[in-house]
C-alpha cells in the first residue's frame, strides 16, 4: 500500500483530501457527510471555496467558516449558521433540486458508482456489517453530483457491491436513475482515493489520475480494483498539493492532527475492513 | 394543570413494555436521563425509534430492546459490546433499517395523520429488501414510480429541551435532527428539561415551542439531562469521552453497575461523575462566551387604563 513517499513532503492521504477540496467551488451548494468529506470542505472552505454553503443533515444551512467537527452534530457547526432546523428541511432541499452536490464516504464502491454502506456477504448472516446509510442514500439520491471519498483496496473496489446503500448507476444502462424515480440529472461524478481521482464515462467509473507525486503507479492502481478498469480519455497524473493547501490543512484546518498520518480518528461511515 | 413529576414517576407511568419508543436527540441533546431511568426500572421488548442516539446502548446491552427502526447503528458484532451482550443473552434487537430521510418521513406521516408517505429516496437500493414498511407506488396523476414509507406512530415519545413551562410546552433550539416529527408523531408524549419555566417565558417566544403543552403528558426538570450529549445554549459534550469509557466490555459494565444501577436518579449520577471526573468536569463542558440572539418584538401589551 502506498505509504508517505520519502522527499515528496506529503503523503498520500494529503493528496486524497487536497484532491477532494478541489472538486468543492465557491458557489457551491454542498451536502457533506462526517469524516473526511468534512475535512475536505473544511479545507476548500479555509482556501479557494469560501463562499461556498454547506448544508449537515441534523438541521445545519451555513457559509461562514467553523472549525473542522468531530461528530456530525457539534456546538461549533450550530454557532453562527445561517439556519438551524429539522433532518426532513435539508433533505426536502436535496429532494426538490436545490442541492448541487454532494460529499460522501464510502464503505465500498462498484464499477457503476453504487456505494455498500451496509453489509458485505448475506444481509442476515454478515461477513462484515457497517452501520448503514444514516444520510448517505438521502445525498446520492438527490444530489446533482455526489463525490465519494474513501480509502482504496480491492475489497472496497468490487465489479458489483453485494448490497446497494446509495444508488449510483446501478447496473449502469442509460435512463435507469430516472426509470426508478430518482430526479433526473442526478449521481456520483468522482470518487477520490488515497491512490487516485476516478470519474464517470457513460455511467461507469474510470480513472482519471494518480497520484504518482506519492510513488503510486498504474499497476499499484489496477491491482486495487476489483475488475479492469478503463483509462479516462484524459489520464494522467494528479496535480500534488500546493505548499499553501498543505500549510492550511495542517496550520489552520486540522491543527490537533485528527487526520494525522492518515490515521482515521473522525467520526464517519468509514471502518476498516481490510 | 401542571405535569411536573419526577423521572422515575414519568417512566413507570408511561412507557410500558412492549411498547413503541421514540427518542429524540440525533446527536444533539438526546434524552440520556431518560433513556438510564428505563434501564434502572428494566423496561422492556421495546421497539425503539431512534437517528444517531448514542446511549440507546445501553437499552440495546441490557437486552431491553427487540426491535430497533433507524437508518445508523454500530451493528459490527465484532466491535460493539453492547451488541454481543446482547447476542449472548439470546436479546439482540431486530434492525429495520431505513435511511435517515426515510425514518424522518415516516415519522412526519406519523405526525400528519396520514398512512404513508412519498419520498424519492430508497429508490435502486437494497434498503426495501429487507424492510416491509418501505414499498414503491406509481404516482397516480403522471405514473412515475415513487417510493413511500410507512406511518410510524409510537406509543411513547421522549425529548429533552432547553426549556418547557409546567404545562409542557416545550421550547429546544439549536439544530433539530428528527425531534420535531418524532415527538409530535408519538401519543404520549414526555418532555424533560433543563428548567422549568414560567408560561410567560413561553408565551413571549412562542416561535420557539416544537410541541404544545395540550399534547404533553409529563414535564420533568432535568439539568444536564442530555449529557454525555451537547445541548445548544447549555453546555458541550463528551461523546467521544464516553463512547471511550462504555464502548468496551469492562468499561461499559463498571459504568452499568456504577452509574445506571448503582444510582437511585440522574442528580446523584451527576454527583457521582463529578467525583469521579474531577470537581470541574462539568464546569469545562458549560458554555463559555455566549453568542445572544437579538430580542425581537413577539406581540404588545394592552395599555393601560
Amino acid at each position: 500500500m502506498t505509504q508517505d513517499e520519502k522527499g515528496a513532503g506529503y503523503t498520500a492521504a494529503d493528496q486524497m483530501v487536497v484532491s477532494a477540496a478541489r472538486h468543492i467551488k465557491d458557489t457551491d451548494v454542498l451536502y457533506v457527510g462526517t469524516g473526511l468529506p468534512m475535512l475536505a470542505t473544511v479545507l476548500a472552505k479555509n482556501t479557494h471555496a469560501p463562499n461556498c454553503t454547506v448544508v449537515i443533515q441534523n438541521g445545519t444551512v451555513r457559509k461562514s467558516l467553523f472549525a473542522l467537527p468531530r461528530g456530525t452534530d457539534t456546538l461549533g457547526t450550530q454557532t453562527m449558521a445561517d439556519q438551524l432546523c429539522s433532518l426532513y428541511y435539508i433533505n426536502y432541499l436535496g429532494q426538490a433540486g436545490y442541492v448541487n452536490k454532494g460529499f460522501l464516504g464510502a464503505g465500498q464502491i462498484d464499477r457503476y458508482g453504487n456505494v455498500n454502506d451496509t453489509v458485505v456477504g448475506d444481509y442476515y448472516n454478515p461477513v462484515h456489517r457497517w452501520p448503514g446509510s444514516g444520510g448517505a442514500n438521502d445525498v446520492m439520491s438527490f444530489c446533482q453530483n455526489t463525490i465519494i471519498i474513501l480509502r482504496q483496496s480491492k475489497r472496497r473496489f468490487p465489479e458489483k457491491v453485494d448490497f446497494v446503500t446509495c444508488p449510483g448507476y446501478l447496473d449502469g444502462k442509460p435512463g435507469r436513475r430516472e426509470e426508478l424515480g430518482l430526479p433526473p440529472n442526478t449521481g456520483p461524478s468522482a470518487v477520490i482515493t488515497n491512490l487516485g481521482i476516478y470519474v464517470f464515462e457513460d455511467r461507469e467509473m474510470v480513472l482519471k489520475s494518480i497520484h504518482r507525486g506519492v510513488g503510486v503507479t498504474l499497476d499499484q492502481v489496477k491491482a486495487e480494483v476489483g475488475w479492469d478498469i478503463k483509462l479516462a480519455s484524459d489520464f494522467g497524473d494528479t496535480q500534488p498539493p500546493t505548499e499553501e493547501e498543505l500549510r492550511v490543512l495542517r496550520e489552520k484546518v486540522d491543527p490537533q492532527g485528527l487526520w494525522a498520518g492518515g490515521r482515521r480518528a473522525l467520526a464517519g461511515p468509514e471502518e476498516d475492513i481490510d | 394543570m401542571s405535569k411536573v413529576m419526577t423521572m422515575k414517576e414519568a417512566i413507570s407511568k408511561f412507557v410500558h413494555s412492549g411498547d413503541t419508543l421514540f427518542l429524540s436527540g440525533a446527536q444533539h441533546g438526546e434524552p440520556s436521563a431518560a433513556i438510564h431511568e428505563i434501564v434502572r426500572q428494566r423496561i422492556d421488548h421495546l421497539t425503539v425509534v431512534a437517528c444517531l442516539v448514542t446511549t440507546i446502548s445501553f437499552l440495546i446491552g441490557e437486552g431491553l430492546v427487540d426491535r430497533m427502526l433507524t437508518g445508523w447503528y454500530m451493528q459490527n458484532q465484532k466491535v460493539s459490546y453492547p451488541l454481543s451482550k446482547a447476542k449472548a443473552m439470546d436479546k439482540l434487537p431486530v434492525f429495520v433499517e431505513y435511511s435517515h430521510f426515510g425514518l424522518s418521513m415516516a415519522l412526519m406521516a406519523g405526525q400528519m395523520g396520514v398512512p404513508f408517505m412519498p419520498t424519492r429516496c430508497h429508490l435502486g437500493s437494497d434498503i426495501p429488501k429487507y424492510n416491509e414498511n418501505i414499498k414503491t407506488i406509481a404516482c397516480p396523476f403522471t405514473g412515475v414510480n415513487t417510493g413511500v414509507v410507512r406511518a410510524i406512530v409510537p406509543d411513547v415519545g421522549i425529548i429533552h429541551v432547553q426549556r418547557a413551562d409546567a404545562e409542557g410546552n416545550a421550547q429546544k433550539w439549536g439544530s433539530l435532527g428528527m425531534d420535531v416529527e418524532g415527538i409530535n408523531a408519538s401519543k404520549t408524549v414526555i418532555v424533560t428539561t433543563e428548567k422549568i419555566v414560567d408560561s410567560d417565558v413561553i408565551r413571549r417566544d412562542p416561535n420557539r415551542t416544537i410541541i404544545p403543552g395540550f399534547r404533553v403528558s409529563a414535564v420533568v426538570e432535568q439539568p444536564w439531562g442530555a449529557y454525555p450529549m451537547h445541548l445548544g445554549g447549555c453546555y458541550d459534550g463528551d461523546m467521544f469521552g464516553f463512547m471511550m469509557e462504555t464502548g468496551r466490555k469492562d468499561g461499559y459494565e463498571t459504568y452499568v453497575e456504577k452509574f445506571i444501577y448503582g444510582v437511585s436518579d440522574w442528580n446523584e449520577y451527576l454527583k457521582l461523575r463529578r467525583e469521579s471526573k474531577g470537581n470541574d468536569y462539568f464546569e469545562k463542558l458549560k458554555i463559555k462566551n455566549p453568542v445572544m440572539s437579538e430580542p425581537i418584538i413577539t406581540g404588545y401589551q394592552e395599555a393601560a387604563k
